[in-house]
């Protein structure tokens, strides 16, 4: 059998467009309501994704409480206890959190998600990240947020410690960031340990990726940039003595799909037309980690940007893309509001699986982070339109291989 | 408000509490919180651990930490209160005033949290913080720490979410309020990035209680947990504990004072009913708290002690309510 691109669904509030719980048809609901989110497990677990991923920030997404407020993405699920609840109403599908190094302690996270690995018969999977939000930082403590290096430097000795608790290695831990005398006192995971995922991709966090993660998730739009982080990620790993499979790297994908490529592009320009100027802004500056955004004019290019402290490598895609296509700030402000810097295929269930499997075959990608624009609708239009077209191709799973994450991914059970 | 009239019941599941069948563990513990359920109990306490000895062994058979099997029950069942015990040691006030509120709509307004105010070195070695708290240090910290989870489940107005799609309104900033803690153990500017309860906020239940956290508790919680006494005792301290929630400015109503019994198997069903009732009558407590050994020794409890508690008049018939809240009889709850 050739090998078989693998599939996550990214769940976020009323879907992954800025505007998308404006969609007539998007369940404006969502952030509290439980039932929707086991509508949307069951959905996925139907079309044999290999998992359904949860974000997460400790804070609000928007510091300016006028945008805030006319987004949907103020209030939702704490992701760790909604997975939790998704694990016994599903069976096979995995069930990935991110949950962030700067604000929790490695034993206390390491047990929360072997738990989550219990309920679920050995589907969790932990998305490691460091919090790079002043926002968030405001609500753990008075001195703001820590250094791009330091933050990474505690997110290595977190997840050392981490991987140790789930290895069923005796702790005693001493270290910069942690102390840990005692081991887990749950049984070992039903999969060896939990599935380890990272989507940092600044060079420290490459490295970190290179060392622990099972799985990366990453932002490109181009064939080339993708090829580029995958080539240069996998070449990383033999210096940890691991194999380039070892890593399964999994680009985020915003894709509007319909019976026809019409539909589709109205389907999106539908979409477009809700966004209002002042949130496109204002989410484009949270990318590039300035606040004064709004002082330029709308319709002129991109100022020259200061060195961030925040995510380095999410503002310098938005750079080289304005750059590249001579984007103004409206237009920009658009096009990330749309899938927030990650790849948007606009057409039918054909074209979508053409540009899918053009990655995937190109060694550009071993699967894809879906991320669909609205929720019920663009999941309900992936699974039943892209999906049956990539298993007709032989690109994806008719059913699941085994019982556990790691079976799907086809990762190795851990020592 | 209920008029005290009835007993509030909750079973405690500890760490510990297993039966050797080899059955798996999640489909055992949602039978039994599925029973209590038919027995119309308040809720339903869930233990949480960390090691329990020092050789570093595994001694805890279930296999789950308390807040994620609280998540897991709560879409199994419908009516019951589910209180999942956190430390104030082990999570930031932030993240756990986040879970909770998070928990509290997975379960439709039926999640509580217990917050012990007894000292566990064993975990403070676990997270970070090997040299420990002085005991004032711990108690004032965790009164910070209550008040912030409780001010941070205040943070969004029950009426915040608009919901407009055509006017492009998702939620009323006027109705989003910021915390903006600043205190000795902790800075906190909120708010949570959760909706309001539908019971208000999540229910607090305070337990390992020492004299001076008497004010703490009849100032923050909403249920008390005692260790069991004489009934003359008991009725001592739980006078004292409604004269200061009335000091503290709040209804004596508000603050239920459960006290905890711990079942053995030999217990015949009519000298427990007998033993509840003498102690209820006797206006020593709001209710009870039931720990076990063995969940099969609860089978006896739902099916002859609960049933002869409600022949005497002393245990609801059914629910009336949908919340724990209103289970409770506290505030806040919707129907009562």
């Amino acid at each position: 059998m050739t090998a078989q691109m693998k599939l996550g669904v990214f769940l976020w509030a009323t879907g992954h467009h800025i505007a998308a719980w404006r969609h007539p048809k998007s369940h404006v609901t969502a952030g509290i309501d439980i039932d929707h989110y086991i509508q949307l497990a069951r959905t996925a677990e139907a079309a044999k994704f290999d998992m359904i991923f949860c974000e997460d920030a400790a804070g609000l997404r928007e510091a300016n409480i006028g945008i805030g407020s006319q987004t949907s993405r103020s209030i939702g699920f704490e992701p760790i206890s909604l997975l939790s609840a998704l694990a016994v109403q599903t069976s096979r599908i995995g069930l990935v959190s991110t949950a962030s190094t700067s604000y929790n302690e490695p034993y206390g996270l390491a047990r929360t998600f072997l738990s989550l690995d219990h309920l679920s018969g050995g589907r969790a999977g932990w998305n490691l990240v460091t919090s790079a939000s002043p926002i968030e930082a405001a609500n753990f403590g008075a001195t703001g947020l820590k250094p791009h290096a330091d933050r990474y430097e505690r997110a290595r000795e977190f997840a050392e410690v981490v991987t140790s608790l789930w290895h069923g290695k005796a702790s005693g831990h001493a270290g910069q960031s942690f102390s840990v005398r005692d081991p887990l006192d749950l049984p070992r995971s039903p999969q060896g340990a939990p599935v380890m995922v990272q989507a940092g991709a600044s060079d420290v966090g490459r490295d970190l990726a290179a060392r622990t993660a099972d799985v990366v998730f990453t932002a490109a739009q181009t064939f080339e940039e993708a090829k580029a982080f995958h080539d240069d990620l996998k070449a990383r790993m033999a210096a940890y003595g691991r194999e380039p499979d070892d890593i399964k790297i999994m680009p985020g994908v915003s894709p509007v799909v319909a019976e026809t490529e019409a539909e589709a592009r109205e389907k999106h320009e539908e979409l477009q037309e809700l966004i209002p100027d002042d949130v496109g802004v204002a989410l484009l500056s949270s990318y590039l980690s300035i606040s004064d955004l709004w002082r330029y004019p709308i319709d002129g290019p991109l100022p020259e940007l200061p060195e961030s402290e925040g995510m380095k490598s999410r503002q310098a895609l938005v750079v080289e893309q304005s750059r590249r296509d001579g984007l103004s700030i409206r237009q920009l402000a658009r096009h990330f509001a749309g899938a927030r810097g990650h790849w948007r295929i606009v057409g039918t269930a054909a074209q979508v699986a053409d540009e899918l499997q053009a990655r995937f075959e190109g060694g550009a990608a071993d699967g894809f982070n879906v991320m669909p624009s609205y929720f019920p609708g663009e999941l309900d239009a992936f699974a039943t339109l892209v999906v049956p077209e990539l298993q007709r191709r032989g690109l994806f799973r008719r059913d699941y291989e085994g019982l556990t994450l790691r079976e799907h991914l086809g990762l190795k059970r851990p020592a | 408000m209920d008029n005290g009239a009835t007993m509030h019941l909750a079973v405690s599941l500890l760490p510990g509490t297993s039966d050797l069948t080899g059955e798996p563990e999640f489909p055992r513990l949602v039978r039994f919180v599925q029973q209590a359920e038919a027995a119309a109990l308040d809720m339903v306490l869930l233990a949480d651990s960390a090691p329990a000895s020092d050789s570093g062994t595994v001694n805890n058979p279930m296999p789950f930490e308390a807040t994620t099997l609280l998540a897991a029950l709560a879409t199994v069942t419908s009516r019951i209160g589910l209180v999942a015990a956190a430390s104030t040691v082990t999570h930031q006030p932030y993240n756990l005033a986040r879970r909770f509120a998070s928990l509290d709509i997975i379960s439709h307004g039926r999640a509580g949290w217990n917050a012990t105010m007894a000292r566990s070195p064993r975990e403070a070695t676990n997270f970070s913080r090997p040299e420990g708290f002085s005991d004032t240090d711990f108690r004032r910290r965790s009164e910070e720490y209550i008040g912030i989870v409780q001010g941070l489940w205040q943070g969004w107005d029950a009426d915040a979410l608009l919901f407009d799609k055509s006017g492009g309104r998702f939620h009323d900033p006027e109705k989003m309020h910021l915390l903006d803690h600043k205190g000795e153990f902790f800075f906190v500017r909120g708010p949570l990035n959760v909706a309001r309860s539908p019971q208000d906020t999540p229910v607090l239940v305070l337990s390992g209680l020492s004299e001076p956290d008497l004010d703490i508790a009849a100032r923050t919680a909403d249920v008390i947990l005692l260790e069991s006494g004489s009934v003359e005792s008991a009725k001592v301290r739980y006078d004292d504990l409604k004269r200061r929630a009335t000091a503290a400015g709040r209804d004596p109503d508000a603050v239920k004072v459960l006290t905890n019994i711990s079942l053995a198997p030999d217990d015949s069903s009519a000298t427990l009913a007998d033993r509840l009732e003498t102690q209820f009558r006797a206006k020593s407590c709001d209710g009870f708290s039931i720990h076990l050994s063995q969940l099969s020794v609860f089978d006896d409890f739902f099916k002859r002690v609960a049933p002869e508690l409600r022949r005497r008049g002393l245990f609801r018939e059914t629910y009336r309510g949908t919340t724990l809240r209103s289970h409770l009889g506290l505030a806040g709850g919707g129907e009562q």
